[in-house]
């Protein structure tokens, strides 16, 4: 919990009004965003990205699964969120369940889409191996260190930039001698197949205080918040997803405009993340 | 159900384009017949009774379709001891599946995020201020679950706040649309769900015209999410009327 | 199996004495009010401290002492094999009381009564000497909290395979079900903090284990102190000292 006297509120809301916030930023200007990649040489890609002094690790394992009998022609994917008692007191125990689930299900909602997979910013048809016998299934965990707000955009960057650290192992099947026997499958440890992220979604929070809002809160921001919609936009600049958090109201037209200002953002983003990613894996690349 | 049907509208549907934008999916070629045989615009007939639970201080039952809830309000009573003092009320939700409310059994567990979205919705409407220091528990339990779960669940626990005197801005009603192709279907039942492209549902307050929950799923062009952000607040402020009247019909009721 | 080889490297290509690199960062949650990450090898581990503050939870509260507290959880990535564990197992609960009681030693807690010290430690990743290197952030972050302490307790495995000992196993060696002795010592005052050992060990053996691995508890110790000196050099220069 934030604990702020009603001077330091009235001054986070009053620079937000007047468009200079407390550390300098104009109401949609993102902190400098930091990206590594390739930081646990253990999964098959990974990612840690720093916004401010939010911090969050996002890892991708894959392991071979039995796709679904309803869809056998798509792998599975699942995202989960812990948020590690370093990152704030208050999660030490099953203090962070709540958190953990919500920002779990909200990054299910921006990047997995509809229940038959349309719209979904991992494809999910690239996962099989053979329909309806063998698949990819996808782990993607994600870690918060440290939090200071935005946690959600941070995980979404953070996902972003571990699925494009990802390597999956191409595999061979042995042809079968009969369609009910179970393939034989080799793993291949050299050949590596990289991930196709240009579908992957941006996710945009933009979080109302007062009458104006802004990206990028920081927790003493956050606290001070009515509500906030987090969107997920893709390079087509479509909705992916949409959540909206925070308990307050909202004036529909008031939405559609949040709407088209975090379309525009995300441009900037995804971009911003484009040229920090590359970055990051040139320096994996040199040690 | 063992009561009168009295002259209370029960369908209900947005307008049908009459508004002055054209609808984005007008011109698809209709390859899609809903299984309950229901225009694309058309919902379900709406039910609601309040008082379905006597040892609650409120409660509602609610049945769209074959989706049929109970929601039953406890409190305002006195938060637990572990809890720090709070000058404003707290809102505790839980939802429920009973063990035969899917067709295999023991499957509507799996929602564990509805009790938070149920809370996020009706957490705007309620006037915490009026009952500090207290808890009000709703709970929630999904006796068949038909589709469009969630959105009935909130419809009905607000209707249940309702019967119970909570302090409200306004009731809260929830429409739910899904994207199935091109076609944009309100109010979809279990079979529709499970093919849908895309989903997005709408909380709102119609009388203050206030939306306190949207969540969209699966890709969407802005002026398919406009549209049905419009048909869903059209639809909503219909389930409100009907959710009013439902509530006024018991006071009359009683006066007689 | 075999663990080292007739020319004497281990599995990983380091020679029975031979310690991990070791790598540390002091600082790495903004937030807290002291952190650190430290790396043995593969093995990556953060903690961080909070404190001292009040008591929350007042019937802890001590009046003569600090209230000590330690929280280990490893990540669902951490393991070779992704896991999802339930918090608070057996396996978390022990090693968070290994590591609190093993922090508690050193902490001089009667100088901060009423009051609380919270040490939280995150596995990143897991290949063997967790236990060691949990102790070994924990103390760089108690250090960089600036938490009054009667030494810098630091810890290091050693085991026995193949009639060798060897220093600081890996996650290989570990599962190898030989003797596994874990040592934390007090480098200044000398003395042992903490001695836990798995599997049975000849006497004149396990002195001599025991032995090695104090001496890697004493390497650790200078690189720690190194990188605190490095630290407190930078911060002396961003004051302007």
């Amino acid at each position: 919990m934030v604990g702020l006297s009603v001077g330091e509120k009235r001054f986070i809301q009053g620079g937000i009004a007047q468009d200079l916030r407390s550390d300098g930023r104009k109401r949609l200007t993102y902190r400098p965003i930091y990206v590594e990649t390739g930081v646990i040489p253990q999964a098959n890609g990974s990612a840690r990205v720093k916004m401010g002094a939010t911090d969050v690790i996002a890892c991708v394992k894959a392991e071979l699964g039995r796709p679904s009998p309803l869809q056998p022609d798509k792998g599975k994917v699942a995202i989960f969120v812990d948020c590690s008692p370093t990152a704030e007191p208050t999660f030490e125990g099953r203090g962070a369940e709540e958190l953990s689930a919500e920002l779990s299900v909200a990054l299910q909602r921006c990047l997995l889409g509809g229940r038959s997979g349309a719209g979904a910013g991992i494809d999910l048809s690239s996962l099989v191996i053979t329909e309806g016998k063998v698949c990819w299934d996808l782990y993607i965990d994600g870690l918060v260190v440290s939090s200071d707000g935005n946690l959600l955009d941070a995980l979404g960057a953070a996902i972003m930039a571990a699925l494009s650290n990802t390597g999956i192992p191409r595999v061979l099947v042995a042809a079968s001698a009969s369609p009910d026997e179970e393939p034989e499958v080799d793993i291949s440890d050299e050949e590596y197949l990289q991930f196709d992220t240009s579908g992957v979604p941006v996710i945009v929070t933009l979080t109302k205080v007062g009458r104006h809002y802004i990206v990028d809160a920081t927790s003493e921001e956050e606290s001070q918040m009515s509500s906030a919609v987090s969107i997920s936009i893709n390079r087509q600049g479509h909705i992916c997803g949409l959540t909206k958090r925070g308990g307050a109201g909202l004036d529909p037209s008031i939405i559609v405009d949040m709407i088209s200002v975090a379309k525009h953002v995300s441009e900037q983003l995804m971009n911003k993340l484009d040229s920090e990613i590359s970055a990051a894996e040139a320096d994996e690349d040199e040690l | 159900m063992t009561t009168k049907h009295s002259a209370v509208p029960t369908t209900y549907s947005p307008s049908p384009t009459s508004r002055s934008k054209p609808s984005v999916s007008k011109d698809s070629i209709v390859d899609w017949v809903r299984p309950d045989g229901r225009g694309y615009r058309q919902c379900r007939p709406a039910f609601f009774r309040t008082g379905a639970v006597n040892a609650a201080s409120g409660s509602a039952y609610a049945e769209f379709g074959n989706t049929k809830v109970i929601v039953s309000v406890f409190g305002p009573r006195e938060s637990k001891k572990a809890m720090m003092y709070s000058d404003v009320g707290r809102l505790n939700c839980n939802v429920g599946f009973t063990t035969f409310a899917t067709p295999i059994r023991g499957q509507g567990s799996d929602h564990k995020e509805f009790s938070s979205l149920l809370h996020k919705a009706l957490e705007g409407a309620i006037i915490l201020e009026t009952f500090p220091k207290t808890t009000v528990d709703v709970f929630a339990l999904v006796l068949e679950s038909g589709g469009s779960d969630l959105p009935v669940i909130i419809s009905c626990a607000s209707v249940a706040l309702a019967d119970a005197g909570i302090m409200m801005y306004d009731l809260v009603a929830a429409v739910s649309m899904s994207c199935l192709g091109k076609n944009l279907v309100i109010d979809p039942i279990t079979e529709e769900e499970s093919y849908q492209d895309g989903s997005l549902m709408i909380t709102c307050m119609p009388s203050r015209y206030e939306v306190t929950q949207l969540t969209v799923i699966g890709e969407w062009s802005t002026p398919e999410i406009n549209e049905a952000m419009e048909l869903c607040l059209d639809a909503c402020s219909k389930l409100a009327e009907i959710m009013r009247s439902s509530l006024k019909e018991v006071v009359s009721g009683s006066q007689e | 199996m075999e663990f080292v080889n007739p020319e004497g490297l281990r599995l990983d290509g380091r020679r029975a004495m031979e310690m991990r690199q070791l790598r540390a960062q002091i600082g790495a949650v903004s937030k807290a009010d002291g952190s650190a990450v430290f790396e043995m090898g593969n093995t990556k581990v953060i903690a961080a401290v909070y404190g001292p503050r009040e008591v929350q939870n007042r019937s802890q509260q001590m009046s003569d002492q600090a209230l000590v507290r330690c929280e280990y959880s490893m990540a669902n990535f951490s393991t070779g094999d992704r896991m999802r564990k339930p918090k608070g197992d057996r396996r978390s609960t022990e090693l968070s009381l290994v590591i609190r009681q093993t922090m508690e030693a050193c902490i001089l807690t009667h100088l901060m009564p009423h009051s609380q010290i919270d040490i939280f430690v995150q596995v990143l990743q897991a290949d063997g000497g967790t236990r060691s290197a949990c102790i070994n952030a924990a103390t760089l972050a108690l250090a960089d909290a600036g938490i009054p302490m009667r030494d810098l307790v630091t810890s290091c495995s050693a085991g026995y395979l193949n009639n060798t000992s060897l220093l600081d196993l890996n996650y290989v060696e570990d599962s190898a079900g030989g003797p596994d002795v874990t040592v934390g010592i007090l480098p200044t005052l000398d003395k042992v903090t903490l001695l836990q050992m798995d599997a049975k060990l000849p006497m004149d053996i396990f002195e001599n284990v025991m032995q090695l691995a104090i001496e890697g508890c004493k390497a650790v110790a200078n690189y720690i102190r190194e990188v605190l000196q490095e630290n407190t050099k930078q911060l002396e220069v961003r004051r302007g000292v």
